[in-house]
């Protein structure tokens, strides 16, 4: 009985070679209020939505200095929803013009025995964090206005403490490669935003 | 008064009157009273009118003496003064009299002295009264003459007012426009252009049609010359490709001979709704109209190549062709007609509206925004918020390790193209099996069929009770009722007794079977009429065996007897072959009997005979059971 052939090239269709287009920036818990009706009215017309997230990093070590990082994470307001499993490449150093910041992306649902899958798996939980805020969209555009709080306890999703008193503003959209029209679109959808907050693109590495 | 008795006393009048004489008989004479004028006449030969002028004088005299001796005597001296004993009752008359002579005399002294007209003379007195009308006729109108000037003044004002405000409103502010153009479309500011969004973006389309126009300020409009009706200080210029006005058109047609034959473009204009409305927004609309058919035109389109059908649809320039059934051909195509000058190709044949089904072009239309609706409202935001949009069922797929079938099922249902293609089906099956039923119900008289359509009806399902009766007997003749539910390509037949048939879109079948259950209607009529005639069911049979094979279902018969034997009446009736009636005579009236030894006794003779026909095109009576019954009563023998 032999294996059944495995196709050795790369698959590069479906949702393997997506790419996430991000742009962020912050604003203070005083300015919230007018950047969420500032949103309501520039956004898709839907009731407002709030959502309360876990996530957890993972990593794996391996023998290179670079480590491999997957983000689970799971929501607390809706606890029956899967767990979604997010892989997020390098960004892409392309021309310094692109507005946005782009880097590989993969999305991956998974049941709720994800926390333990990866642990066998080999990857050690390195930290862990509560988001709550709000979630718009505009089209293929996705606005995630949110605060981050520390989780003080590991696995007490419970006791939480605020990491700052500003509110982290995310906009994304998850998109083929190669287009890049839709740089276009968030940058122009951030101009409107102006001056409440300032979207720019924060490249990680440069933090670090 | 002291007792006693009373006392009479009786009192008399002393006699007043004079005795003159007294006779010899002792009858008094009494001088006769003086008469009142007698009594008048007396009293007035005492007034002494010469006294009265001394009395005048006396009068005279007594008013200084007044005055010198106070007011204490005046009293007393006037009453002294003009008291005279034996005058008093007439002095005041007197004193009248002697006034009023002396009035007269005074008065004819003036007279003659004016009579003369030496000393005096009579003057008229001048009209006053003429003239203070006059003057107040004048004063009344020079006031009215003011107060008109102030009216006057006052509505020249407003006048003037209200035609600048009209001057206003036509030649109205760009900015105001603008105001009204924002309250209903989309606009942004791009630099220093004015850009807005006709698509149907936002409200779900996936089209990638950018749909955006601009607004640019009318300026060419000459101060000096009057303003036109319809000026307009905005303008808004669309792409050119959204010009002009569309609309799809569906139409069911017989199939074309030959695929090369095919129209290519459909162009004519449909007329003209006069709607009102600031010219901008006209232009706005028609354009956005033009872009929901463009987008409608490439999904079916794009539908059309993808699916795979049994009969592959033809995407020709404008059109898409499909068969819905063999022999017929469902166009739709995209008209455009772009820009208001006549299209110098104007199409050869005359348009036909006829053709055009509006139906479903609406339901094009519906369908089209019902898509762009469930594009916004499917997606809900993801929980975990980091996860892509998408489906939510599709997203357990992972999880909870759904098969192919599972997931296929949750995929998107049929796409536009064949939903309109089905209802197409629909319309078509539906009118031509009203046609059948109509055909059917002017060609025959006897039986009757009706036709009862339900108002309420799917897009894929109507349904219709059709009845056959016979003119007259429909309270008794209704065994034969049936509920058609016309689906997509069926036609599914429910009887009244339970039987469910279905029939195929072919129109014979339907005529055929309609047919044969009218056949079946006339023994069933005979049936009924028999229980009500009192006569009694032999036999009955839906679908007999024996005679000539009927090419449009069976023959059915039935035997019926009369209440005491003596009758019977056999009916056969067929789709094709009509109906054949025979009577059984009872065998003594039967003439040319065959003797026989076997059969001696008389009793054998109360039995039935051998069947005679019935000429039932001589029958009277206006139809089947009308005739039936006449025959029936016929052969029923009264008492």
């Amino acid at each position: 009985m032999e294996a059944p052939p495995v196709t050795v090239m790369p698959i590069t269709s479906g949702t393997i070679n997506m790419m996430e287009y991000l742009l962020q920036g912050s604003v203070l818990d005083a300015a919230l209020e007018s950047l969420l009706h500032r949103l309501r009215g520039l956004c898709d017309n839907m009731e407002p939505e709030t959502f309360t997230d876990h996530e957890l990093v993972y990593l794996l070590k391996g023998q290179q200095g670079n480590p491999f990082i997957l983000r689970a994470r799971r929501s607390l307001s809706h606890p029956t929803a899967p767990w979604h499993l997010r892989y997020l490449g390098q960004p892409e150093v392309g021309d310094k013009s692109r507005h946005a910041l782009v880097r590989n992306c993969v999305d991956v649902a998974a049941s709720h025995s994800l926390p333990d899958f990866l642990n066998e798996m080999g990857f050690r939980m390195d930290h862990e964090f509560v988001t709550s805020g709000h979630i718009f969209r505009k089209g293929a555009m996705k606005v995630v206005v949110c605060n981050v709080s520390r989780v003080l306890v590991p696995g007490n999703t419970e006791n939480t403490e605020r990491m700052s008193l500003s509110h982290l503003v995310e906009l994304s959209v998850l998109a083929p490669a190669g287009q890049d029209t839709v740089s276009e679109d968030m940058r122009s959808f951030a101009e409107q935003l102006r001056p409440l907050i300032h979207l720019e693109k924060i490249d990680p590495m440069s933090h670090m | 008064m002291s007792g006693g008795p009373a006392v009479r006393i009786s009192i008399e009048s002393s006699c007043e009157k004079q005795v003159q004489e007294v006779d010899f008989h002792g009858t008094e004479t009494y001088v006769p009273p003086l008469s009142m004028s007698q009594n008048l006449t007396k009293l007035a030969q005492r007034i002494d009118f010469s006294q009265g002028s001394d009395s005048e004088e006396d009068g005279a005299d007594g008013e200084p003496r007044d005055r010198e001796w106070g007011k204490q005597e005046t009293e007393e001296e006037e009453g002294t003064v003009k008291f005279q004993p034996s005058l008093w009752p007439w002095d005041s008359v007197r004193n009248n009299l002697r006034s009023a002579l002396t009035e007269m005399c005074v008065l004819h002294d003036v007279l003659s002295v004016v009579k003369e007209k030496k000393y005096m003379a009579l003057d008229p007195v001048s009209q006053d009264p003429n003239t203070p009308q006059v003057f107040q006729l004048i004063s009344k109108k020079k006031s009215l003459a003011t107060a008109a000037q102030l009216l006057l003044k006052g509505a020249e004002k407003l006048s003037k007012s209200v035609a600048e405000n009209q001057e206003n409103r036509r030649q109205r502010d760009f900015n105001a426009e603008l105001l009204r153009l924002r309250s209903q479309w989309k606009l942004r500011k791009v630099g220093d252009k004015i850009l807005g969004d006709l698509s149907y973006r936002s409200a779900g389309s996936l089209f990638p049609h950018p749909g955006t126009f601009e607004v640019i300020k009318n300026t060419d409009i000459d101060l000096d010359k009057k303003i036109p009706e319809d000026y307009c200080p905005l303008d808004v210029q669309i792409p050119s490709d959204l010009e002009g006005s569309a609309y799809i058109k569906v139409s069911i047609q017989k199939q074309a001979p030959d695929i090369g034959d095919l129209g290519t473009v459909n162009l004519f204009r449909r007329p003209q709704k006069s709607k009102a409305g600031p010219p901008w927004h006209l232009k706005l609309e028609a354009a956005q109209n033009v872009l929901l058919c463009k987008e409608i035109f490439a999904q079916l389109s794009r539908e059309a190549v993808q699916i795979k059908a049994q009969i592959p649809h033809i995407v020709v320039k404008n059109q898409i062709i499909s068969q819905p059934f063999p022999g017929l051909q469902l166009s739709i195509s995209l008209c455009h007609s772009a820009g208001e000058r006549k299209s110098s190709r104007a199409s050869p044949e005359k348009p036909k509206p006829d053709d055009h089904l509006y139906v479903l072009e609406h339901n094009l239309h519906q369908m089209m925004r019902e898509f762009h609706k469930q594009q916004l409202s499917s997606v809900v935001m993801p929980h975990p918020a980091s996860a892509p949009f998408g489906h939510k069922r599709l997203r357990l797929a992972g999880p909870m390790a759904y098969d192919k079938a599972e997931i296929s099922s949750l995929q998107q249902g049929e796409g536009v193209l064949e939903k309109i293609i089905k209802q197409a089906k629909h319309i078509f099956l539906r009118s031509r099996t009203a046609r059948t039923i109509d055909s059917l119900a002017s060609r025959i008289e006897d039986p009757q069929i009706q036709a009862h359509w339900s108002n309420i009806n799917d897009v894929y399902e109507s349904s219709v009770k059709v009845l056959i009766t016979s003119h007259g007997y429909e309270q008794i003749c209704k065994s034969i009722q049936l509920q058609l539910n016309i689906g997509v390509e069926q036609i599914r037949v429910v009887h009244r007794d339970g039987r469910v048939v279905t029939l195929s879109h072919q129109e014979q079948e339907l005529q055929d079977f309609l047919l044969s259950q009218m056949s079946q209607h006339q023994v069933h009529a005979v049936q009924q009429l028999a229980k009500v005639m009192g006569w009694h069911v032999l036999s009955f049979s839906n679908h007999v065996g024996l005679g000539p094979v009927e090419s449009i279902g069976n023959a059915s018969a039935i035997t019926v007897a009369s209440l005491n034997g003596e009758y019977a009446i056999s009916v056969r009736n067929g789709p094709e072959s009509g109906c054949k009636v025979l009577v059984q005579f009872p065998r003594s009236q039967i003439k040319e009997l065959p003797k026989s030894d076997a059969v001696q006794d008389a009793k054998w003779s109360q039995l039935r005979g051998p069947h005679r026909e019935v000429n039932w095109s001589k029958m009277e009576g206006r139809n089947f059971v009308y005739k039936m019954e006449l025959l029936m009563a016929a052969l029923t023998p009264c008492p």
